[in-house]
């Protein structure tokens, strides 16, 4: 015990000498939320530039790009030729543009059903679909506004024309993020993934460097020769700030800014401690199998960088080839947001998620298979150090 | 004569460097690492994990209390979308949701009671969709596959109740759809999510491995105290310029390598759309290089150890992702964070690939962000001649600075000798 209790000594006035640990876990992670937060502050984008070409100039094509302009989603950019609106539309200045042709106006009243075209550049995701709906909408609008009138005419009620208009009406209910705001979306996953990152690079980092400034001897002199009691007081320290952190972090999303949550904040926090061990533990791990620093180092940052596409939030799993999803598993990011989508969405419970804290768990026994290899390593000092 | 002279010499000056840079470079592993496996593999890798970039046929529960054909056929059509499948029928809202929970189907479509009724009946019925928002995909695929065949389905009854009402075909048709619309989605038809994020990736990929590598040989240097600043002293410190010019020299070469295999080799052997002229691509990449050089050059002026960079910023390449402006619209971007995006050459470089490769166009399409990452260049150069010049008087005053931090130490009663043990193993 008293061993320990040395390392740790020894562990704190390292950290307190190196600004870098305490820059590179609470100041990025700081940093991070701040970016993340304030980047999805409006949660849906709104006043997208649309393009519209007025080849009509009637009323009608008049009344079509005020009313498109009217939409939350959309704001009106006027063109006077095609070109240059494909043009802007090639270098993403607009995300879409309608073509509003040549006697519009005339070719509706005569019933010689006119073209109305339209062009999405779905390059830029987010903004080309929501501009896509957003025409479609319009477009279907002005199909109703002309049918309105023509029933109008033949006497019908307000009543069946809207029957005749729109015959099914969609209720949609979007589960779990009613008002579908990407901000609550990402973030609740994203900054979760940057704290693996935190997590896992500093873990490798901190062991790491016990062998490039060839300091582990003392160490292990310090924890009287036993390398559990080495590493125990050594990651001690850094557990408590990313516990601490993990558990912040959860408050700031939940509490305080109160992110849709349907199950149990408890939850959320036991999900982030799991997340924060077992990535400590995959750090561990790593920096055991390839105990020289620059190495374990770009081979952590590769996998926490990847954690994010094979998490699968963005992109389902399911959607990726069989051999990827297989490899989903090596991620703890991906059983967090397993854990995170039932309890914030569903509020299932544990007998919905009990699985993935038995995946989290496993993390944790990954370091024990290899730690005679790190104490060769800290005791020899046999492995180039640059 | 003297003129003829000095270009000689800066010219032999700079060709030494650029060779000595050359050697450090392929002689440090981690820095080999990270360019030719780091570079070539994250591209490999995003192929792999997003080579199907959308989800098909995504396993939805109905619960059809109706039953009648209005509602089959409705169902059919949407059972028949390239975005959903019926995967089962259920009785009750209660035992779908069950489904949804237990993450077996990822939508649920509700149609009420009444619904044949009212639709027999020439009133207006609705139809209920849930969508599992645990990813948007998802809410987009149930969206997209009911809305097209409610449109669908809408025009169907419309046309039988007119007809109903006495009216011929032709005016049924003109009456239910008095404006046809023609839809065009160029570059990226089915919304793919391959074709959108690598256009951007592959950029950001060069950019982030640059800083990396090189931030990793800078710092190796500075912890070996032997920085490349201390070059210009050797040339009576008039080389500042050949020492940037010649180590960027370096770099540039063998990212020219390494970006032509990743711009037009990777694209091409996973099939990507490739539109743009090959020579428009290289000239990009020429442009896009220099700036990330530079880039690199000022920023890694805070590396002053080998690993750190990592440590400190990793997380700044979802950032940047972001910061492009590729899935979050530019225009919805925060003004300070527009700012902050100007900084990096990858928002201009991943915009210009887009908008050049994939979606077909060609350098005039591009000339706002090749002016804006020559702007860029001409900043970086400056700034990193700067960061040179501090480094330089630190590394002289060295004696000077050490023993501040030594007062430092002191003050917060921290024993120097022992610090220095445990943390550099002197």
């Amino acid at each position: 015990m008293r061993n320990i209790l040395d390392v740790v000594r020894r562990e704190l006035q390292i950290i307190r000498k190196r600004p870098l640990y305490v820059l590179a876990s609470v100041g990025v992670l700081t940093v991070n939320c701040i970016f993340y937060l304030t980047f999805f502050q409006d949660g849906l984008p709104h006043d997208l530039p649309i393009g519209v070409v007025d080849q009509d100039r009637s009323s009608t094509s008049r009344s079509f790009a005020t009313q498109l302009d009217a939409t939350q989603l959309g704001r009106v950019i006027y063109y006077d030729d095609l070109h240059r609106a494909r043009a802007d539309m090639q270098s993403g200045r607009i995300t879409s543009f309608v073509v509003l042709p040549e006697g519009l106006n005339a070719d509706i009243q005569a019933n010689r059903q006119p073209h109305i075209g339209y062009y999405v550049n779905s390059l830029y995701f987010v903004g080309g679909a929501l501009a896509y709906k957003d025409i479609l909408t319009m477009v279907n609008l002005t199909n109703g506004a002309v049918q309105r009138e023509v029933l109008r005419a033949k006497g019908m009620n307000e009543r069946e024309i809207r029957a005749r208009i729109q015959p099914i009406v969609l209720d949609q209910h979007q589960i779990g993020n009613p008002a579908t705001n990407y901000g609550v979306y990402l973030n609740g996953v994203i900054l979760p993934g940057i704290l693996q990152m935190i997590v896992i690079l500093i873990t490798i980092y901190a062991v790491g460097s016990e062998l490039k400034y060839g300091t582990s001897r003392h160490l292990m002199n310090k924890a009287g020769g036993s390398i559990e009691k080495a590493l125990l007081g050594k990651l001690l320290p850094y557990n408590v700030i990313f516990t601490v952190l993990g558990i912040t972090l959860e408050l700031l999303l939940f509490h305080w800014l109160r992110y849709p949550l349907k199950g149990s904040f408890w939850a959320m926090a036991l999900n982030i401690l799991l997340l924060v061990s077992a990535s400590e533990a995959l750090g561990l791990f790593i920096i055991e199998l390839f105990p020289v620093l620059r190495l374990a180092v770009s081979v952590g940052a590769i996998i926490s960088v990847m954690g994010f596409s094979l998490a699968g939030f963005s992109l389902p799993v399911e959607a990726m080839p069989p051999y990827v999803q297989g490899f989903s598993v090596i991620f703890p990011l991906r059983h967090y947001y397993l854990i995170h989508a039932q309890e914030t969405i569903f509020g299932g419970g544990f007998p919905f998620w009990w699985k993935e804290v038995v995946h989290l768990l496993l993390f944790l026994l990954l370091p024990a298979t290899l730690i005679r290899r790190l104490e060769k390593a800290y005791i020899l000092q046999n492995y180039e150090r640059n | 004569m003297k003129e003829t002279n000095y270009i000689g010499l800066w010219l032999r000056n700079w060709y030494d460097i650029f060779v000595h840079e050359i050697r450090l470079i392929f002689s440090d592993a981690g820095v080999l690492v990270i360019f030719f496996v780091g570079g070539l593999l994250y591209p490999v890798l995003y192929n792999l994990i997003y080579m199907h970039g959308t989800v098909d046929d995504m396993p939805i529960a109905v619960v059809d209390l109706s039953g009648g054909s209005y509602s089959r056929r409705y169902l059919q059509k949407v059972d028949a979308t390239r975005e959903c499948e019926i995967l089962t029928y259920c009785a009750s809202l209660e035992e779908a949701r069950q489904l949804m929970e237990r993450r077996t189907v990822h939508g649920i479509v509700l149609i009420p009671r009444d619904f044949d009724e009212r639709l027999v009946r020439g009133e207006q019925a609705t139809i209920s969709t849930y969508a599992d928002m645990s990813s948007f995909l998802y809410y987009k695929c149930l969206t997209m596959g009911t809305s097209l065949t409610m449109l669908d389905e809408m025009h169907t009854i419309q046309t039988e109740r007119y007809a109903s009402a006495g009216l011929d075909a032709q005016s049924t048709y003109q009456l239910v759809q008095p404006v046809l619309s023609d839809e065009e989605i160029p570059y990226n038809r089915p919304f793919s999510y391959t074709i959108f994020f690598l256009s951007a990736a592959l950029m950001l990929v060069i950019q982030q491995t640059l800083f990396y590598g090189q931030s990793l040989l800078v710092g190796t240097l500075r912890e070996q105290n032997r920085s490349f600043v201390s070059m210009p002293r050797h040339l009576q410190g008039l080389g500042v310029g050949r020492v940037l010019l010649g180590r960027g020299a370096a770099y540039f070469a063998i990212y020219m390598v390494l970006g032509t295999l990743i711009l037009l080799l990777i694209p091409w052997i996973f099939r990507l759309p490739q539109r743009a002229f090959w020579t428009d691509i290289l000239v990009l990449l020429v442009i896009y290089l220099v700036d990330c050089i530079l880039f690199t050059f000022t920023w890694s002026s805070l590396i002053w150890r080998r690993e750190t960079v990592f440590v400190l910023f990793l997380s700044v390449s979802p950032i940047c992702m972001f910061l492009t402006g590729f899935s979050w619209p530019t225009s919805a971007i925060p003004p300070f964070w527009q700012w902050v995006s100007y900084l990096f050459p990858s928002t201009f470089g991943c915009q210009a690939f887009i908008n050049l490769n994939t979606a077909g166009g060609t350098l005039s399409t591009i000339a706002p962000q090749i002016r804006a990452m020559t702007l860029q260049t001409v900043i970086y150069y400056f700034l990193s001649t700067v960061a040179m010049f501090i480094e330089q008087r630190m590394i002289e005053n060295k004696d000077r600075l050490d023993a501040l931090k030594e007062r430092i130490n002191e003050r917060r009663g921290m024993d120097a000798a022992e610090t220095r043990q445990i943390i550099a193993g002197e």
